[in-house]
């Protein structure tokens, strides 16, 4: 039995339909501090990453630092520390994770708690050589599940998500070679962003050639680890048009959490997050009065490769157990039907952990991106479902 | 101890955790079960999920399983998992899913729907782990 919050389609937000607009965003060069890395250096920590973002997020939206008056940091820096830095006395602050820091401006701005609210992100994981896997991983503390299986050797998020791919494909059918479908879509869409750190295209033979890390996934199936930042200034609906002639609304939220039986994976290895994002789904397609035959772009957090045939099937993009036969024959990349990670994702872009791809959605609504720009792209869908928590978040323009 | 030997990654000890893990050292597993409503669950807590009584009782498990999923680690993470090893995922007979690893030789082809049984397997550093094993 399963306890849910509500039917599918009620619990949604009306009132924060267009309630607030996305009116600046701001990144640092990953692409620059990538090569940096390597090499040796140490270009910033994450406050001065999130510094970089938040400066070049202000002159986008060409608004004064005075006028913000939220501020969300995000999950890796201390959220006073980092208002210190910024000069940012607020009277409204809080601390999420990308997805979150979206839907919590959303609702301070319609509550009246906040008008102008900036959401700031820093990492400095490449260079820090933060652990993603091992007895102490990183998130251990929020997830049982990332550190409780260490006695048996399985620590990493690679291997969750390796052996949710494995309990998958014998599920549904889907091959490895369809999966390697993912990884080439984004490389094809990466090699025409030059603010991605992959550029050089492969294809589904490279992708079968190369290496398994935690098999059955191949070493295209994990996502980057570098250093960078990303900020968006969140303004109410009004006061955005006045800031910008281009402002992008949030239209449709939706959040569903698989929580029982997290700590033993049964939600990744039995139905594959599927409730929560068939609710999650339905709740912001409700709230937005739009559906998936409405997105032009689909953007979806990817830290490994298996997000994308799980959303794909969660959200609607087609039936459940078809994701490998739409990959292979729809397709995901560039001259697909629904381009999906326009940016190249965490696999090929950066690894912002979701925050690039909101500014991603921005671009492609303002159609600023150059020549990955999605034609007449009105609405963009993004979603996440780490850990079984399940965000649907609808952009517009 | 003999520091060249590597040492079995240490389990997450919460104070539900540790009966649990005397019972594996005494190599005769016991979980949680529901004075309630009869369900099993792991890993331990402070009371029943399923019912949120909080009287639970320890009982030994059959040991008997079934593979639902499983990855072969091709990279070498930790001392004591020299690559390539395997992770499984098991659902007890009683209910309850489970990582672990499986011992002995893998089956030809998929691994998911073998039936396993449970066994303790000691760690070159004394520490002993709950295992599987495929069912003859």
């Amino acid at each position: 039995m399963s306890v849910t919050a509500g039917a599918a389609t009620s619990g949604g937000a009306p009132r924060l339909r267009r309630a607030a607009a996305v009116v600046g965003i701001g990144h640092t060069d990953w692409v620059r501090d990538w090569g940096r890395a390597r090499a040796g250096e140490k270009p910033a920590d994450s406050y001065g990453y999130a510094m970089q973002a938040f400066s070049a997020a202000l002159r986008d939206s060409g608004l004064q630092r005075e006028a913000i008056d939220g501020l969300i940091a995000g999950p890796t820096t201390a959220y006073e520390r980092l208002g210190e830095v910024l000069g940012i006395d607020p009277r409204w602050g809080d601390q999420a994770d990308a997805v979150l820091s979206v839907v919590q401006a959303c609702t301070a701005i319609e509550a009246g708690l906040a008008e102008v609210v900036a959401i700031v992100y820093g990492n400095d994981q490449r260079t820090a050589g933060t652990q993603y896997g091992g007895p102490q991983a990183m998130g251990g503390d929020a997830f049982l599940s990332y550190v409780y299986h260490s006695p048996w050797g399985l620590t990493s998020q690679g291997a969750l998500y390796a052996l949710t791919f494995q309990a998958y494909k014998h599920a549904r059918g889907m091959t490895e070679a369809e999966l390697g479908e993912v990884a080439v879509a984004q490389r094809g869409w990466s090699s025409m962003n030059p603010n991605a750190i992959m550029r050089k295209r492969i294809t589904v033979e490279d992708y079968m050639a190369s290496t398994y890390v935690c098999e059955p996934l191949h070493l295209f199936d994990y996502c980057l680890i570098n250093d960078g930042g990303v900020a968006m200034i969140i303004a109410e609906a009004e006061r955005a048009k006045q800031i910008c002639a281009n402002p992008v609304f949030i239209e449709g939220i939706g959040r569903s959490d698989l929580n029982r039986g997290a700590t033993s994976l049964e939600p990744r290895l039995t139905e594959f997050y599927l409730p929560a994002q068939q609710q999650a789904a339905a709740r912001s397609y409700a709230m937005a009065g739009a559906g998936p035959e409405d997105m032009d772009v689909f953007q979806v957090y990817d830290s490994f490769s298996v997000h994308v045939p799980l959303a794909l099937e969660g959200y609607g993009y087609c039936p459940v157990g078809e994701a490998g036969k739409f990959l292979r024959e729809q397709g995901i990349g560039p001259g697909g039907r629904l381009p999906t990670n326009t940016g190249g994702g965490h696999l090929s872009e950066t690894y912002m952990q979701g925050w690039a791809h909101q500014i991603e959605c921005v671009r492609q609504l303002r159609g600023t991106c150059g020549e990955r720009q999605v034609q007449d792209c009105r609405r963009v869908h993004y979603t996440s479902d780490v850990a079984g928590k399940a965000v649907s978040l609808i952009y517009g323009r | 101890m003999d520091a060249d030997i590597a040492r079995t990654p240490s389990p997450v000890l919460g104070l539900d955790d540790r009966p649990m893990w005397d019972s594996i050292r005494d190599r005769a597993m016991r979980l949680q079960r529901c004075c309630g409503c009869g369900t099993w669950q792991y890993p331990p807590g402070p009371g029943c999920t399923a019912c949120l009584s909080e009287n639970l009782e320890w009982r030994p498990v059959s040991g008997k399983a079934t593979i639902i999923s499983w990855v072969v680690f091709h990279r070498q993470y930790l001392a004591a998992y020299p690559a390539p090893y395997n992770a499984i995922a098991v659902r007890l007979a009683e209910g309850p899913v489970m990582i672990s690893n499986l011992e002995g030789d893998p089956p030809e082809g998929s691994w998911i729907g073998r039936q396993v049984r449970l066994v303790y397997a000691e760690m070159p550093d004394g520490a002993v782990l709950p295992r599987f094993a495929l069912q003859a």
